[in-house]
């Protein structure tokens, strides 16, 4: 499977954090998003007319949704698979409005509205804070239930990476708890934006 | 009006990713800048032409007098490298905290993990720093530490020896080894543009000798690396760079840093500085 | 100066290291693997760096950017880049009077002989950030200045406020062993509504 990926794309991130935590391999043909546009040059267009990344080409498959690139990439592992997930999915798919939008104006200076971006990220944020809380007491750690799904891996990449854009995640204890146990997950990857978790390796 | 802060060169754009007209802010004034028939153009907010330099792949002038010509890079001009525009990023930061934090080795193994440095190869050994009077620089050199992936380029764990150069008091020249071309230096710089003294546009750039990578995959490379640098810059306190010793406790790896504050008062650089500990 | 909450003792688990403030003064506030609670002034005293970013390995927070490590005293005792020396005394971090009570992490900025707040038998539920300050929050209870600790007839809840800017406060909420947190949870969130003026 070849993953076309710009480094700093939260929803390729969600991609290539979905593949690790498999064991999936990808090959990753890196794509000059910023600043030379390169997924709007005609080779990447011919592959992908919305001009979006992430691209993934699998055999004669060629998938531009994030969303369904989860689920492709989870087609034989249940595991991952939720019947919450489609809500959750469509929940990360507005982030990329909210909080996403806000980290590309204030990282490379994309224009957006930002006070609308900022207002909406902040009301995402409450949203996701009171359902993990509420899974919290239940017992449950991950968007839904005790395991992880494609959920989690979609709502991730830019929850963990709002700070980027302006956000402070401090007062909301339940995404940080939440974030840590991502960050936890055996074979899981970072991105730039996202550190590594130095207390679990390399004892001093 | 500051001569020892106006009268230097600054880079305001990528000359590569210049289409239209396009306003921006150095030192916190207004600037507006543009192209035309391939010559590129500055001007104040009144409508003042300013001085240009094209140069590095980059777009630099000045608010004030130069009095000298902007650095120049020699060995960027040898044959056979690959010259990379990495693009810009804006971080809330002082200018200053951007460019020390470039010169700095010992936070590779927490902050670029796996890639420039890990544990427990955190070690920093002495190096050689100096305030080269004759060109009013700072240099670093003999700094060796070790990497993991030290480049797109490189195939494993190597000892990468560095060479650091301040040429202007918010620009910086990494001279470092090259992976596949023992012998030579890949040049990586990092250029920024104080928006004001607390927020910057940071353009590195590259001269590199790589024959595998994609340009793609070099400008990720670097891309990535500076990212991981900037939520770091981000959520440093104070945001301006304190240059009075006491505020801020420096070791022996730090060497590089000490001078650099040093050299920035003694030329009066203060723009993005903190002079009295809060 | 009295306790303020700055968090509640499950949200802060061993090992765990979180960002708080008290007005001006930012913390990072850290449980250590034997359970004791600590607030600092969160500003690695090397390069200014956030220690709230930090990690918690072994019995000390370390910070982000360089690795340097800060035992329970606030002391540095490991430089990554010279692991052979032993830093100076005068390397260390300031620290403020934190104690953890009934499910909730305490605060004092100041030498203090004042009690811990009394709250009841009640027990935590959740800590809710209100885009208000604490004087406007404590003013909907009719306190004329904000209080540490709001007893709320709804539910039988107390609200442990932490002024944290003009316009955030933490409002670390409690109830009644037997209240179901789902609703006390949602309670609050109404009530932050109303507090901030836009609908639910």
């Amino acid at each position: 499977m070849i993953l076309y990926d710009y480094v700093l794309s939260a929803s390729c991130y969600k991609v290539r954090l979905m593949a690790a935590l498999l064991g999936t391999p990808l090959i990753l043909r890196a794509v000059n998003f910023h600043p030379a546009r390169e997924h709007k040059s005609p080779e990447m267009l011919a592959l992908n007319p919305k001009g979006t990344l992430p691209i993934l080409q699998d055999g004669e498959t060629v998938l531009t949704d994030s969303a369904d690139i989860l689920r492709h990439l989870t087609m034989d592992h249940p595991e991952w698979r939720s019947p919450d997930d489609d809500r959750w999915l469509a929940f990360a798919s507005d982030l990329n409005e909210s909080l996403g939008l806000a980290r590309l104006h204030d990282v490379i200076g994309y224009e957006a509205d930002i006070d609308t971006a900022r207002a909406a990220g902040v009301t995402a944020l409450r949203k996701l804070e009171a359902h993990l809380t509420e899974q919290r007491f239940d017992g449950l750690i991950f968007l839904t239930g005790k395991a992880p799904t494609i959920a989690d891996i979609a709502c991730f990449p830019n929850t963990a990476l709002a700070p980027d854009g302006g956000f402070s995640l401090d007062p909301y204890p339940s995404i940080r708890l939440w974030m840590r146990a991502v960050r936890s997950l055996p074979g899981f990857i970072e991105m730039p934006g996202i550190h590594r978790l130095h207390e679990l390796a390399h004892p001093a | 009006m500051n001569t020892a802060i106006e009268n230097h060169w600054y880079p305001v754009a990528m000359i590569s990713g210049i289409d239209g007209p396009r306003e921006t802010l150095l030192l916190g004034k207004k600037i507006t800048l543009g192209r035309k028939d391939g010559t590129c153009w500055v001007k104040d907010a009144t409508g003042k032409a300013l001085p240009t330099v094209e140069r590095f792949g980059h777009l630099w002038t000045s608010p004030g007098q130069p009095n000298r010509d902007l650095f120049t890079i020699p060995e960027a001009d040898s044959p056979g490298r690959r010259l990379v525009d990495v693009g810009s990023v804006k971080v809330k930061c002082s200018p200053l905290r951007a460019v020390e934090n470039f010169l700095d080795i010992a936070h590779f193994p927490f902050v670029h993990t796996d890639i420039l440095g890990a544990e427990p190869h955190t070690e920093v050994d002495r190096y050689d720093v100096k305030i080269r009077e004759e060109v009013d620089e700072v240099w670093a050199t003999k700094v060796k530490f070790y990497q993991p992936q030290a480049a797109k380029s490189a195939a494993g764990g190597i000892t990468t020896e560095y060479m650091y150069r301040v040429p202007a008091p918010t620009c910086s020249v990494l001279y470092k080894t090259c992976p596949p071309r023992p012998g030579e230096w890949d040049i990586i710089t990092l250029f920024v543009q104080p928006l004001t003294d607390e927020w910057c546009e940071v353009w590195p750039w590259m001269a590199l000798y790589d024959d595998e990578s994609t340009m793609s995959e070099m400008v990720s490379f670097q891309q990535l690396i500076f990212m991981q640098d900037r939520s770091i810059l981000e959520n440093q306190i104070p945001r301006k760079l304190p240059l009075d010793p006491g505020m801020e406790v420096p070791t022996q790896a730090d060497m590089t840093s000490v001078a650099y504050r040093r050299w920035l008062k003694k030329i009066g650089y203060t723009y993005g500085a903190q002079l009295v500990a809060a | 100066m009295s306790w303020i909450a700055v968090g509640l003792k499950k949200d802060v688990p061993p090992g765990i290291v979180i960002p708080s403030r008290l007005a001006d003064t930012e913390l990072a506030v850290w449980c250590a693997p034997s359970g004791s609670y600590h607030a600092w002034s969160d500003r690695c005293p090397h390069r200014g760096m956030r220690l709230s970013h930090g990690f918690v390995r072994g019995n000390t927070l370390a910070c982000i950017y360089h690795g340097w490590q800060y035992n329970e005293a606030g002391s540095c005792d490991y430089i990554p880049a010279h692991p052979k020396l032993t830093p100076p005394d005068t390397i260390c971090v300031p620290t403020y009077s934190c104690t953890e009570a009934g499910g909730v992490i305490w605060v004092s900025l100041e030498a203090t002989d004042q009690p811990l707040p009394e709250l009841g038998g009640r027990v935590p539920v959740r800590s809710v950030p209100i885009a208000l300050s604490a004087e406007n929050v404590a003013a909907h209870f009719g306190a004329g200045s904000a209080p540490t600790v709001a007893v709320v007839s709804d539910h039988d809840t107390v609200l442990a406020l932490q002024p944290c800017t003009d316009t955030l406060t933490m409002a670390h909420v409690l109830a009644s062993p037997d209240a179901d947190p789902k609703a006390v949870s949602r309670w609050v969130e109404d009530l932050r509504a109303t507090l901030e003026g836009v609908p639910a």
